[in-house]
């Protein structure tokens, strides 16, 4: 288990490095002059001179990617483009609501997705497993904008149950009914693709020799579900969280669009329309790190389950 | 065995609503209704748009672009990621393989609509560049599976029998390899044109890669969402379609992948 977490950790931290520099190859990526490019559609050469002078662009890039990697390290990640208030400020005062959703969303992930799961493979064939399983197969993929427009058409025009948005909430705790339809769109991807592995794990476990075994030697229905056959089946389903944290970090960027809640995501999408450079590097890197970090857990995590299965390529 | 031809009924007429408007849609003349105000609440169903212009011409003009974007993607996604996967896989050199396939794992780590978020802050706006970034994005993914296919056929014992008689690496790969994994690779190709038409419509949204005088589906839920008290059908139908699109491919493949091998 240690030899493998080590690996495992190793690859984590080349692949936290390789984001960060891929985030400051960003600049050099842009087309012609960076600081022309960032400047907008009529750039000014008071304006182009700032950027530069801001982004140090003068200088070699080795030295400014040194500089970049070491203020990542001290938490230092620069300072915006367009109002000139410094990265770190920006991601510190974003973080709250994005760290919200996100938690909420995976705490009522796993008991759902799994209690779905193992609900269909009990009724394998009859109408509750087909209804899942059609669910969970068609909204596998369905946009999250688009589904979240439409349950806010539903539940906050049509009925009036909701709020539509969270626009003048002071804090997404103190109004708990802001969050049921972000937490509803934000589930709807990742219960569908957990659920599906989880039913495919335990129809083969219900299947195998040991559960028979342990039905034959009288062990509780309730036991051999829950104390064989579902740590067997999750061991599948816990690889897939690592795609899960993709998708919801994916969709947080969609859902607070939608919703209108001022996290991480509104600060990407609205420096990337911005073209403020320092600040899509900065949440680009956070981001990063959360999926690598969330990806090495779940690798762990597996492992854990069914030593056997060697996950690392 | 009826009960199964009625869902795949059932999932065609699904998708025959979406995909029909979207693939006439832009044929079809326009209603040729004057512009009137904003969200005119007198104006015939469905409305007027966040300009005046009326919903029902936007709708019939703003499917094509989505699906003909995802589409355009996903192919040109193939047409790099199987050469790719293949050579990784056929070679007989360690270090190409490594080469050819260790940048995507790094690729990996970053979620991909943030991927798209990066490529599209430094790229030109304009359609074509969100067929090569979504084709991008995808890359990773289908250069995995068709190594991980064709691994297994690259190592048979036809190979090395091949390999014996004299013939090159090149044909081997190509008359051999190829043909065997290209069921395993078609029908992943459907699950990679609901993921490429996943990010296309959500970059549309977003505001990103297209120009901003595109108007489809995707774009038509966001510029009119500000009236959605006002005219709720010039966003609940756009959405309603992209929902019944996405939903009915995903049906219709998952479909035709299990009727391939039967459970």
């Amino acid at each position: 288990m240690l030899a493998y977490a080590a690996r495992r950790a190793g690859l984590g931290a080349f692949q936290v490095l390789a984001v960060a520099v891929l985030a400051f190859a960003l600049v050099e990526l842009l087309p012609g002059d960076a600081a022309v490019a960032l400047a907008g559609d009529q750039p000014d050469p008071e304006a182009i001179a700032r950027i530069r002078e801001r982004m140090r662009l003068d200088e070699p890039a080795l030295q400014r990617l040194g500089d970049w990697l070491g203020g990542l390290l001290t938490g230092d990640f620069g300072a915006s483009l367009t109002t000139g208030r410094s990265v770190a400020d920006i991601l510190a005062g974003a973080l709250e609501p994005t760290l919200i959703l996100a938690g909420l969303t995976l705490a009522l992930l796993l008991p759902l997705s799994v209690g779905l799961g193992v609900a269909a493979a009990r009724r394998r064939g009859r109408w509750p497993d087909r209804l899942i399983t059609t669910a969970t197969v068609g909204l596998y993929s369905v946009p999250e904008f688009a589904l979240a427009v439409l349950l806010v058409s539903a539940f906050a025009i049509g009925l009036q149950w909701l709020p539509p948005t969270a626009v003048g909430v002071p804090s997404l705790l103190a109004e708990p009914a802001v969050l049921v339809l972000p937490l509803l769109v934000l589930l709807a991807r990742p219960i569908c693709s957990i659920a599906r592995l989880v039913r495919a794990g335990m129809i083969e476990a219900l299947d195998s020799e040991y559960v028979a075994h342990a039905r034959r030697a009288g062990v509780p229905e309730r036991r051999v579900l829950l104390a064989h056959a579902l740590p067997n089946a999750l061991s599948p389903a816990t690889a897939q969280i690592a795609r899960t944290a993709d998708w919801l970090l994916g969709g947080v960027i969609v859902v607070e669009s939608v919703f209108v809640i001022p996290g991480l995501g509104t600060a990407l999408v609205d420096a990337v329309n911005a073209r403020d450079l320092p600040v899509v590097q900065g949440i680009a890197v956070v981001f990063g790190i959360t999926t690598v970090l969330v990806n090495l857990l779940a690798d762990l995590v597996a492992f854990r389950l069914a030593p056997r299965l060697e996950l690392a390529r | 065995m009826t009960r199964n031809r009625a869902e795949f009924a059932a999932i065609l007429a699904l998708l025959a609503v979406p995909l029909g408007i979207a693939l006439v849609g832009p044929l079809l003349p326009s209603t040729g209704a004057e512009r009137t105000q904003p969200f005119d609440p007198a104006a015939p169903w469905p409305g007027t748009d966040h300009l005046g212009a009326s919903v029902l011409d936007r709708l019939l003009d703003g499917g094509w672009g989505i699906v003909a974007t995802a589409a355009a993607a996903t192919a040109l996604a193939f047409l790099a990621g199987f050469p790719i996967g293949l050579a990784a896989a056929s070679t007989r050199r360690r270090w190409l393989d490594e080469i050819l396939m260790r940048p995507f794992d790094l690729l990996l780590a970053l979620p991909s609509l943030l991927l798209m978020l990066l490529l599209a802050s430094i790229a030109p706006p304009t359609a074509w560049m969100l067929v090569l970034i979504v084709a991008f994005v995808n890359l990773p993914d289908i250069a995995r599976i068709v190594r991980a296919a064709a691994l297994e056929a690259a190592h048979h014992p036809v190979v090395d029998a091949m390999w014996l008689q004299g013939e090159g690496p090149w044909r081997i790969a190509l008359t051999h390899t190829a043909c065997s994994i290209l069921p395993t690779v078609a029908a992943d190709a459907g699950v990679r044109l609901v993921g490429a038409f996943y990010l296309v419509a959500a970059a549309s949204f977003l505001g990103v890669g297209a120009g901003p005088e595109s108007s489809d589906w995707a774009v038509m839920v966001d510029v009119n969402r500000g009236g959605i008290f006002l005219s709720p059908w010039a966003v609940v139908l756009p959405a309603a379609l992209l929902v019944a699109l996405s939903v009915g491919l995903n049906l219709l493949f998952d479909r035709l992948l299990s009727r391939r091998e039967p459970a």
